[in-house]
């Protein structure tokens, strides 16, 4: 949270934003650095419940076609890709039935609420939907 | 309304100046084959060998590869695919292959990969109904040798396509505008016809051609969670590859008055449906026998609705070529209630055993028991014993009392579990949370068939036992990938996946949604629908469909579920030891395992666990499933999982193993796992390999490796040059 200091000077909703893209634009962003939040997490609970757990189970397990969103076979599929990568990867095709059914917002609460339950810390600033800010966290499995 | 074939000839026209310099014309060619360096079947010849005897990339070069031409899947469809299963077929320096959303057919060079043509049949809402969707594991070829080339497929939506393999044009004089449409005919219950549009069944692998044939197979849903026992009913077809003619049927669950009807208890034949045959089927063209490999009978889980050993699910059946009759069968599995299938093709060599030359068919399994059978008379060729195996006490279900267990030769892979000896034990808390672990299924008996292997599913209870362990039941051992051979040593080789452990659980599922009354479930979790992996993906799928589907298929959570928690994992490690998975030799000359060893790099996620810091630990090798492609040296394979280590940034490797001795002799890197089986031809002086990569980020790509091209040209060896 290197960068977080520098929103003071801004209205409530530009914090936000602002907090996350310099974050992202600091060298070296990962998902160690509290990039979402606790109410995030709740949201994309709801949302992750609703439309993913049938395939990939309701504790991220995956199943037997699917590939768990937890643990070493996550990151195994995961590791060094941004999260960028993966919301793009959920905008592309998730849900499998129906993809793009998620919107922006969604899509990245849903990504919080797979940091969370991978043990990932969260922090003071939602993570932002926009792919470039995304592109610059890196998904690393080991701090 | 849909006009594929207007579409698919604007597409082709687009492109036509390219394919004026495809193929042959007017003049007798020789039948393509390995032996002349092309790969002309999914499985290289119609033996199920994956074998070519070429060795320009041998163990001295291998780590030279380099990548000649990729070729991205990404726009034959509406949308990216991430499975990409396929492996080409090369015939006359021309590759042909199955790819992206819609399973469109393109033909590309097979020196540069430059696209000279592409098929699309947009089939609309059949193929979003379709239950085996993804591009598929490719296509099937033939020629009459003098320039009549064509290329056979089967669509998501079931029909069987036949194409110019110069112009990827139709052939109008096949069936109806070069398609037959394969649901005419196909039936469920005591004999109804499916419905055209939204009737169950499709197919992922290739027909399988040979001499004027084209033999074709039949898939149904994931059975784990179905609607009904009594759905569509797998067959085997033969057509006449010049006009689309049927010319035979095979009953894979006997009618009245056929051999194996009986085994279905109470006239229970009538009223139960699948036992497809959904992986590659194999020929000997000589002796005029079809080997299908059968899969499960509905449901997966539970068999209460239809007992009897239900032939002939799980069973290798002999056919005649020309009639389609039953020359022989044996039932691997009876009574099927694991998800074992029959889920690769059946290999066929010649070897001489004791001094006396015979005529094998190996069929490796999911439980890495390779069943070896005469495959003229299909007696075994090493006793076949008949095993006890524990029973089961599911309300309803039936039980075979003994099952089928090979004395030779052993298991190529992890049949059973010594409990707790073959527990992880990376760290001694870690194996005191696995046997803690163990607490929550059921298991036991003695190593290892009444153990791990065969142990009934249970009644799974949130507050009791979650469900009956099984290693190697529904993704261990070999899947559809398959094994390869040498034909020429005898000896077959095939990866296995060692660290599928999974507990079997069914339960009732919600009120009014099946009439099956046990499913895969747990009692206290929510009920959650299997499908086949890329159900959904097909290219004409909308959200519109899918709401309807939905609203027909999703059965409510019941009031009070509790989210799952898995127990089969400790600190998301595998609760079993390395290795995960292996690759093996197993000589069919003694019926004995020649080598063994690790497949794939040890998963990043043991090597950098945080518990594990300073802990040294073996290559451990990769869980999954892939194929092997066998040539005059090498065994190679590739990693089926994406790993960063100090000897390579984030990807998989293509690994090369002597053949003699299983020690590794090369790995080139790929951006993505392995996801289809590799091939390989000879071409223009230069042998290339055509392997499938996707999964995770990664869309499917096929990427063409071969040697620098000074390397290639001061290299002599190996296949014909086209």
């Amino acid at each position: 949270m290197k960068s977080v200091g520098r929103v003071l000077l801004f209205g409530p909703a530009a914090c936000v934003v602002f907090a996350a893209v310099a974050l992202a634009q600091s060298s070296g962003a990962t998902v160690w650095d509290g990039v979402f939040t606790e109410e995030q997490v709740k949201r994309g609970s709801a949302s992750y419940q609703r439309e993913c757990s049938n395939c990939h189970g309701a504790a991220l397990e995956g199943g037997d076609m699917t590939p768990p969103l937890v643990g070493g076979g996550f990151t195994s599929n995961w590791n060094d890709l941004t999260l960028g990568d993966l919301s793009e990867r959920i905008r592309l095709t998730m849900p499998l039935d129906s993809p793009g059914k998620l919107s922006r917002q969604q899509n990245v609460d849903v990504i919080a609420f797979i940091l969370k339950t991978n043990a990932w810390p969260s922090g003071t600033t939602e993570l932002p939907p926009e792919v470039g800010t995304l592109k610059q966290i890196k998904i690393q499995a080991t701090k | 309304m849909w006009r594929p074939m207007t579409r698919t000839a604007l597409v082709v026209t687009a492109l036509g100046t390219l394919w004026l310099s495809v193929g042959t014309s007017g003049q007798s060619t020789p039948p393509p084959s390995t032996s002349n360096g092309e790969w002309p079947h999914y499985t290289g010849d119609l033996r199920g060998t994956k074998y070519s005897p070429i060795d320009q990339i041998n163990a001295g070069n291998f780590n030279k590869l380099e990548i000649a031409w990729r070729f991205k899947t990404d726009s034959l469809g509406t949308r990216p695919e991430y499975k990409l299963e396929g492996t080409p077929l090369m015939v006359g320096g021309v590759l042909y292959t199955t790819g992206g959303t819609r399973r469109a057919v393109v033909a590309l060079d097979a020196q540069s990969g430059e696209l000279l043509w592409v098929h699309r049949y947009p089939e609309g809402p059949r193929g979003a109904a379709a239950p085996r969707q993804l591009s598929g594991r490719g296509l099937s070829y033939w020629t009459d040798g003098r320039g009549d080339n064509r290329v056979l497929y089967v669509t998501p939506g079931y029909r069987l396509i036949a194409l110019n393999a110069k112009t990827g044009l139709p052939i109008k004089s096949f069936g109806k505008d070069g398609a037959v449409d394969l649901k005419v005919g196909v039936v469920y219950g005591t004999g109804q016809q499916i419905d055209l549009e939204t009737g169950e069944i499709g197919l992922h692998s290739t027909p399988t051609v040979v001499k004027d044939t084209i033999i074709v197979g039949s898939s149904m849903k994931e059975g784990m969670t179905i609607t009904t026992h009594n759905n569509t009913k797998g067959l085997v077809r033969a057509f006449d590859v010049r006009t689309g003619k049927l010319q035979w049927t095979f009953n894979t669950i006997p009618r009245p008055g056929e051999v194996g009807n009986d085994t279905w208890l109470n006239g229970s034949w009538a009223v139960n449906g699948n036992a497809g045959v959904w992986t590659q089927i194999t020929v000997d063209e000589e002796l005029g026998l079809v080997y299908l490999p059968v899969e499960s009978p509905s449901s997966d889980y539970y068999g209460g609705k239809r007992p009897g050993n239900n032939l002939f699910g799980e069973s290798l059946v002999c056919v005649d070529l020309k009639t389609g009759q039953r020359k022989w069968h044996f039932q691997l599995v009876h009574h099927p209630i694991w998800d074992h299938d029959i889920s690769s093709a059946p290999i066929l060599l010649d070897v001489t055993i004791d001094g006396k030359p015979r005529k094998l068919v190996a069929q490796p399994t999911k439980q890495t028991l390779l069943f070896v059978f005469d495959r003229v008379t299909g007696e075994p060729i090493w006793p076949i014993v008949e095993t006890k195996v524990p029973p089961g006490d599911v309300p309803g279900e039936w039980y075979s009392p003994t099952q089928p267990i090979p004395s030779r030769p052993a298991a190529y892979g992890r049949p059973g579990l010594r409990i707790p000896d073959e527990l992880i034990d990376f760290t001694p808390d870690m194996r005191t949370q696995a046997v803690d672990n163990m607490k929550r299924y059921k298991w036991g008996g003695d190593y290892p068939y009444s153990g791990t292997l065969y142990n009934p599913p249970i009644v799974g209870d949130v507050k009791g036992l979650l469900g009956a362990l099984n290693l190697g039941n529904a993704s261990g051992g070999t899947n559809w990938p398959g094994a390869g051979a040498d034909p020429e040593t005898g000896i077959v080789y095939a990866q296995a996946n060692m660290s599928a452990f999974t507990p079997e659980s069914v339960a009732p599922p919600p009120e009014g949604f099946s009439d099956i009354p046990y499913q895969a479930g747990v009692v206290g979790q929510p009920f959650r629908l299997r499908v086949a992996a890329g159900t959904g993906t097909y290219a004409d799928v909308n959200q519109a469909q899918r709401a309807d589907v939905d609203a027909a298929t999703s059965p409510a959570t019941p009031a009070g579920a509790q989210p799952a928690r898995s127990y089969n994992s400790v600190e998301g490690l595998s609760m079993v030891k390395p290795p995960y998975g292996v690759l093996s030799a197993i000589d069919l000359r003694k019926g004995e395992l020649k080598w063994q060893v690790p497949h794939g790099d040890t998963p990043d996620t043991v090597r950098n666990h945080s518990k594990l810091k300073g802990i040294t630990i073996p290559k451990t090798g990769q869980g999954g499933s892939v194929g092997v492609l066998v040539t005059k040296t090498l065994v190679i394979a590739g990693d089926p999982l994406v790993t960063t280590t100090a000897d390579h940034p984030r990807g998989a490797m293509m690994r090369a193993y002597n053949k003699e001795t299983g020690q590794e002799v090369g790995a080139v890197w790929m951006p993505a796992q392995v996801s289809g089986s590799p091939m390989t031809y000879r071409v223009g002086g230069r042998q290339y390999i055509v392997i499938a990569v996707s999964g995770g980020n990664y869309s499917g790509e096929y990427i063409a490796f071969a040697l620098p091209a000074p390397d290639a040209r001061d290299t002599g060896g190996g296949g014909t040059q086209q």
